[in-house]
């Protein structure tokens, strides 16, 4: 007998039962869609909070910050590990960063802004994706850019209170308003040795403003300022770094020999992975977003099979219907069936189509508890916040998802469906297989 | 075609612990050549209904063994014997046996779609057996819708359709009347002639019995008397 016939003939018996065929689709449908939604919740949190964690940290980035030796010390990082770091597969490019070791002063005309400095090796900064909001990235030693929020501390130096008493910012009529790319900025820089103030001033000219920070709660009004400027405030200070308070000849090295912030950039996500292994391998401390993720999934792994299990139950109870239905199509085809026995039919065959029955009714069943579950999924996302929002007057976070519903979780889903059905569906099956033919022939008399 | 060699037979009735056993067949032996139509005779509870029922595999025999087309069947397993009957063998019942929700194409379809054939060729070979049965106008009628001659001729169109070498007859006039039954037994007479279709019928109709080639008597489960049938229809 072949599959067509079967489905064919399967077909015709569900026909002479509709109603109480509707009624075990219905309810496995209802188990099935229970357990998708309540699955959902687990992945829409995951998907939320992961979401969120990306938004906030370039996926492919990953913060190096030292080298452990064998005796668990840490030493910050040079040319060399950079060198290394380069010669890795997979490391798209790597930003050093130092910061100035005392806050210059920045002038443009009569405005003044007292912010940190910052030296970036501007081509690596270009490479790993850095953005602009305006202007471009600088080409020579003397061109800057600077922070988003420079322009809120570049203010008129004045002895009035520029500071507004609410918000603490300074106020807008004393800020410098005009386009600053293009402008002349002088960094003032100063060196002190035994009481002996000097200072320096270093024209520097702004081409560029860096992307507004992704975290809404950072700041950044520092200039970045080329290599080759931070050497010189380091050879006007006599310091590593331009450090103040400290007298240029108790310092041994007069220059810094290490970078404060390196930064490695993968090529692609799938990357980042082997390159912290290699890191970790070699002793070095890094972090990564996917380090956190890692967490995040395992505990959403958890609670999402903690989920799916009791949905099962769900299911599980619906296939009590199942298995009720089947028992009683077998009783009541008994007669059929011995006929078909008594001409011929294979038990197999016989088994295979009351299986086959119970999994058409399961797989029904799960196609409709997906829509379903969809829906609901839907109008979850959509009136939950709302209602939320209007009962307890609390603003839930842009983009926040109660219910999501992967692929995985459908396959995930009509797969428990269609083995607990089936399973269910075995022993009716068998027993259709253990019909006395005589007996059923009998009966139909 | 058919070779039954010391068959015997036994039922247990009641529970466990007092059992008590009835001895349906004692020692059969016998042979049915290729060709032949052969009538089982006896009163009732003789046995001549289990002989039928252990041929076919329905019940396995206490003792003794069967060969059916030089094939040992008493040593097949229950899906074997299955496929073997689809076959090798077509069967005629007292009550016909027709499945009621299906119309008489469907039931005649029946053994094809068992057999894995494809729909073309199921369509062609129900539609000439119910022509040969003189029911092709009948095709979509439902078992109810036709009379107990009509029945068993789609019964017997049922056992047809896969061209067996032997059919297998419970009383198959049992239900009939005596028109019908006259005309029943010719056409089985006319497809003996024609195909060379082994024929074992089981009876109790003297009429029905002097169709065969041999009549074979049962009484209390042994063979009394096993006859060439000189006046044969």
């Amino acid at each position: 007998m072949n599959f067509k016939d079967k489905v064919r003939f399967i077909r015709q018996n569900i026909k002479k039962t509709r109603v109480r065929t509707f009624m075990t689709v219905l309810a496995t449908a209802m188990g099935c869609s229970f357990l998708i939604v309540l699955a959902s919740v687990g992945y829409g949190l995951q998907e939320s909070i992961v979401q969120d964690a990306l938004e906030q940290q370039i996926v492919t980035q990953i913060d190096v910050y030292g080298h452990e030796d064998e005796n668990g010390n840490y030493r910050p990082l040079t040319l060399d590990d950079i060198e290394l770091f380069d010669s890795t597969e997979g490391v798209k490019a790597i930003t050093r960063r130092n910061q100035i070791r005392q806050v210059p002063t920045f002038a443009l005309d009569e405005y003044k802004a007292e912010v940190m400095a910052v030296s970036a090796d501007f081509p690596s900064e270009a490479e790993s994706g850095m953005e602009l909001s305006d202007g471009r990235m600088p080409e020579n030693k003397n061109e800057v850019i600077v922070g988003y929020h420079f322009l809120n501390y570049l203010s008129v130096a004045t002895e009035e209170d520029i500071l507004d008493e609410e918000t603490g910012k300074i106020k807008d009529e004393y800020l410098y308003q005009e386009e600053i790319i293009g402008k002349e900025l002088e960094m003032v820089v100063t060196r002190e040795v035994d009481n002996d103030v000097a200072t320096e001033t270093i024209s520097l000219t702004v081409v560029g403003i860096l992307e507004q920070p992704t975290k809404e709660w950072v700041s950044d009004a520092n200039v970045y300022i080329s290599e080759e400027i931070y050497r010189e405030v380091e050879v006007f200070t006599g310091t590593p770094g331009g450090e103040l308070g400290v007298n240029p000849d108790d310092v041994e090295n007069k220059h810094m020999q290490n970078f404060e912030q390196v930064k490695i950039y993968a090529t692609n996500l799938e990357n980042v992975q082997p390159i912290v292994d290699m890191l970790d391998e070699e002793n070095y401390a890094t972090y990564s977003v996917v380090n956190e993720m890692k967490q995040i999934n395992m505990l959403f792994t958890v609670a999402k099979a903690g989920l799916i299990l009791v949905g099962t139950i769900a299911v599980i109870i619906a296939s009590i219907g199942i298995y009720n239905t089947m028992t009683m199509a077998v009783t009541e085809r008994a007669p059929d069936i011995g006929i078909m026995k008594a001409i011929g039919a294979n038990p197999k065959t016989i088994k295979q189509i009351f299986v086959m029955e119970s999994s058409y009714i399961g797989l029904l069943g799960a196609i409709i508890g997906t829509v379903v579950a969809y829906l609901i999924s839907y109008l979850v996302n959509l009136g939950l916040p709302i209602i939320i929002e209007s009962v307890f007057e609390e603003e839930l976070p842009e983009g926040l998802l109660f219910s999501y519903i992967p692929v995985s979780l459908v396959v995930i889903s009509v797969g428990i469906c269609l083995l607990v059905t089936i399973l269910s569906g075995m022993r009716p099956a068998k027993k259709a297989t253990q019909i006395d033919v005589l007996q059923a022939m009998r009966r139909e008399m | 075609m058919i070779e039954v060699q010391n068959l015997s037979h036994h039922f247990e009735l009641g529970k466990k612990g007092n059992k008590t056993t009835i001895q349906v067949l004692k020692d059969i032996s016998f042979h049915i050549k290729n060709g032949e139509i052969v009538t089982v005779v006896g009163k009732s509870g003789s046995g001549k209904s289990t002989l039928l029922n252990l041929i076919s595999g329905f019940i396995h025999p206490t003792n003794g063994a069967i060969w059916v087309d030089e094939e040992k069947v008493t040593d097949f397993n229950e899906a074997k014997f299955a496929d073997f009957r689809l076959k090798k063998m077509g069967f005629i019942f007292q009550s016909f046996q027709l499945i009621p929700s299906m119309t008489a194409y469907q039931n005649v379809e029946l053994p094809l779609i068992l057999n894995g054939e494809s729909e073309s060729s199921r369509k062609q070979k129900a539609m000439k057996v119910l022509e040969k049965v003189g029911l092709s106008q009948f095709g979509e009628h439902y078992p109810s819708e036709l009379s107990g001659g009509q029945q068993q001729r789609v019964s017997i169109a049922r056992a047809l359709v896969l061209e067996p070498p032997l059919i297998l007859a419970d009383e198959p006039t049992g239900s009939l009347d005596s028109d019908t039954e006259s005309e029943l037994l010719q056409f089985i007479k006319q497809l003996n002639q024609e195909l060379g279709i082994t024929f074992l019928i089981i009876t109790h109709d003297e009429e029905v019995a002097s169709i065969g080639h041999r009549k074979i008597t049962i009484h209390d489960g042994i063979v009394i008397e096993e006859a060439v049938n000189d006046n044969e229809l």
